[in-house]
């Protein structure tokens, strides 16, 4: 028999008590790994939406909220500007956004180098429940929505066709081949696209000009999304050059809105990671308390130990390593809690992020619970160290 | 082997000052067997302590071997209850949660003995107690728990036992059972000090030292001594 057998084997009689001794370091395992459970996911989506969107910049007409009122009393706010953009702009959002890139990435050939997609919104109903039907130009958006997948029939091409979102297919119990009347307009379904998870699920698209006219609607969009040609490419550059030289639009690039994104992610992260670090010194007190009371309830065992020859090192030794049992269990229990609690809580925060468990994390959370679990135990164990026979028999 | 020499024992200061030995010197040689008796609170524990090593003295002088023990650090007296001298209380005081054999084996495992099964079992098995190997201490009487004691105390072979009221916890039968045990060891050689106000012991001790308020006030040497 080892001295590390006799403590398993003492630990093994004991389950509970060292579970109980455990729930600190638990708890606090288990904060921190939620916290960087659900950051991680959420810095996974961000970075796979940039690496979505990364290259695309939209343009929107300028609205701005206007105060109005008489003297001090306010009257509310309204709204100006126009909702939509002229077509007319477009080629000069191209020359500006060809431009900017040609400028960065030296490039000679006068082609045009970005994919503008302008779209135009409009809501109508069909068949009785209201929908979004979404004018594009079929060429372009396909470009832009790379991630695009038709499930069922092709991709829209000729004036009259359409093409449904996943969900409006089937709230509207749309089929390949079907009609739908668009105010004064018709076209017929030739596809539906694969679910996507964002609201093109909820959309019906069809070519530009035919929702254009319509909806009585010749020479205006909506938006237009600009995919660059690369996610290096100066999208923010592109977006600044655009709102300072044209008036009635606002160009934003994604990765604008993903660094601002990934700026409150980091700010709120860093509040959970401070909250959790309270959570595992709390723990760790836990620690070094169930430690003590183990140490008062084993004096007779500790002076028995010694009466028949353990010496100081090797009453501290049993002490750690119960420690490194402790901690190696607390570390696991509290993996595993920490991996539940984030897929719990994770949708919550940020609502929708789909969580995966961090492999990553599982070596070093048993490392950091056994670090503690040891050093909480330092001290309880050079008390039982010092431990006087004599008194250790007398004090019961 | 051992010798006592004007040891005195004090616990606490000023008012709440216990002179618990008083300059008391004792010899103790190879294959003695000696008893010490006398009133509750008469410093018994105390002296086999101080033999032991397992409490300081106030003054006077422990000697072992040629070799003075008093005032060693805790880890030179390691060395001394791993090897020559071992303990058996009248508490049996085995650890609860191990059974009689690991209990038994606990002085091979601090000692850094890998495996001492064998030898364990040799010695319960003299003890008389094979069949009670994997028993923890609760599931076996007072004489059983003693006897598993008394094998721990064997397993490093001491060559002196201290033994402290070993069967003050016992009924008759079982109480000259174990004395009968300790005459044997004895007779194997090894020296016994024991406590005890057993009066079954004026058959095996050669000596008795008898205690009052920290001071020998008798020693009565039996000529016979160890019968059997
Ligand atoms: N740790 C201690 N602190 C104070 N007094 C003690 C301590 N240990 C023993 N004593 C006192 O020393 C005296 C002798 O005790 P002890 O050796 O246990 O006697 P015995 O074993 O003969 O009954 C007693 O008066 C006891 O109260
Ligand atoms: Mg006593």
């Amino acid at each position: 028999m080892k001295l590390y057998q006799l403590v398993v084997k003492d630990i093994m009689r004991r389950k509970k008590r060292v579970l109980y001794a455990s729930l600190g370091v638990v708890i606090g395992i288990t904060t921190i790994i939620a916290v960087l459970t659900i950051a991680l996911a959420g810095q996974t989506n961000i970075y796979g939406q940039l690496e979505k969107y990364g290259a695309n910049l939209m343009v929107m007409p300028a609205i701005s909220d206007i105060d109005i009122g008489l003297g001090g009393l306010s009257l509310g706010t309204l709204s100006v500007g126009e909702n939509y953009i002229s077509e007319d702009k477009l080629p000069e959002i191209r020359q500006i956004a060809d431009g900017k890139i040609r400028e960065a990435l030296g490039i000679e050939d006068e082609g045009n180098i970005v994919t503008i997609a302008p779209k135009l919104y409009v809501n109508t109903k069909i068949n009785g429940t209201s929908v979004i039907v979404v004018g594009i130009a079929p060429q372009e958006e396909r470009l832009v929505k790379t991630w695009w997948k038709v499930s069922q029939g092709k991709y829209l091409e000729a004036p009259d066709e359409a093409l449904v979102g996943a969900v409006a297919a089937e709230l509207l119990k749309l089929n390949v081949g079907d009609a739908i009347t668009l105010n004064v307009g018709e076209a017929t379904i030739t596809g539906i696209l694969e679910e996507t998870g964002s609201n093109e699920d909820y959309q019906i698209f069809v070519p530009l000009e035919t929702v254009q006219k319509a909806f009585d609607k010749e020479g205006l969009v909506s938006s237009i999304d600009i995919r660059a040609l690369c996610n290096a490419c100066p999208t923010s550059d592109i977006a600044s050059a655009i709102n300072e030289n044209m008036a009635g639009v606002r160009a934003i690039a994604v990765k604008q809105i993903a660094e601002t994104e990934m700026g409150m992610l980091d700010k709120v992260s860093r509040f959970l990671f401070a909250l959790a670090a309270i959570t595992l010194a709390v723990g760790c007190f836990g620690v070094v308390n169930t430690m003590t009371t183990s140490v008062h309830e084993r004096i007779k065992d500790i002076g028995i130990m010694k009466a028949v020859g353990a010496s100081r090192n090797q009453v501290m030794k049993i002490f750690f390593y119960e420690a490194i049992i402790i901690g190696v269990a607390g570390g696991l229990l509290g993996y595993v809690t920490g991996t539940l609690l984030a897929y719990i809580v994770g949708p919550l925060i940020f609502g929708g992020v789909a969580i995966s468990y961090a492999p990553q994390y599982f070596l070093p959370s048993l490392a950091l619970a056994t670090l503690i679990a040891v050093i909480a135990s330092v001290y309880p164990a050079f008390r039982a160290s010092r431990i006087k026979v004599a008194d250790s028999f007398r004090s019961l | 082997m051992l010798e006592v020499k004007n040891v005195s024992k004090v616990y606490g200061e000023g008012t709440a000052k216990v002179v618990a030995l008083n300059n008391i010197s004792l010899l103790v040689n190879e294959g003695d067997f000696i008893a010490v008796m006398g009133p509750s609170g008469s410093g018994k524990s105390t002296l086999l302590n101080i033999i032991g090593g397992l409490d300081h003295i106030s003054s006077g002088e422990v000697i072992l071997d040629g070799k003075r023990i008093d005032g060693l650090d805790e880890n030179a007296l390691v060395d001394v209850r791993r090897g020559k001298i071992a303990y058996v209380f009248q508490q049996y005081h085995l650890i609860p949660s191990l059974t009689a054999l690991e209990n038994v084996l606990l002085p091979l495992t601090f000692c850094g003995a890998n495996n001492g099964s064998q030898k364990a079992l040799a010695i319960l098995k003299r003890v008389g107690l094979e069949k009670r190997a994997e028993h923890k201490p609760s599931q076996l009487s007072g004489g059983e728990q003693q006897r598993v004691a008394i094998a721990r105390a064997l397993v490093n072979d001491p060559s002196l036992i201290l033994a402290d009221e070993p069967t003050g916890n016992m009924d008759r039968k079982t109480g000259k059972e174990i004395l009968a045990l300790f005459g044997q060891l004895n007779r194997e050689g090894r020296s016994i000090v024991m406590v005890t106000h057993d009066p079954e012991i004026a058959g095996y001790a050669g000596e008795v030292v008898v205690l009052q308020d920290g001071q020998i006030v008798d020693k009565i040497s039996q000529k016979g001594g160890n019968k059997c």
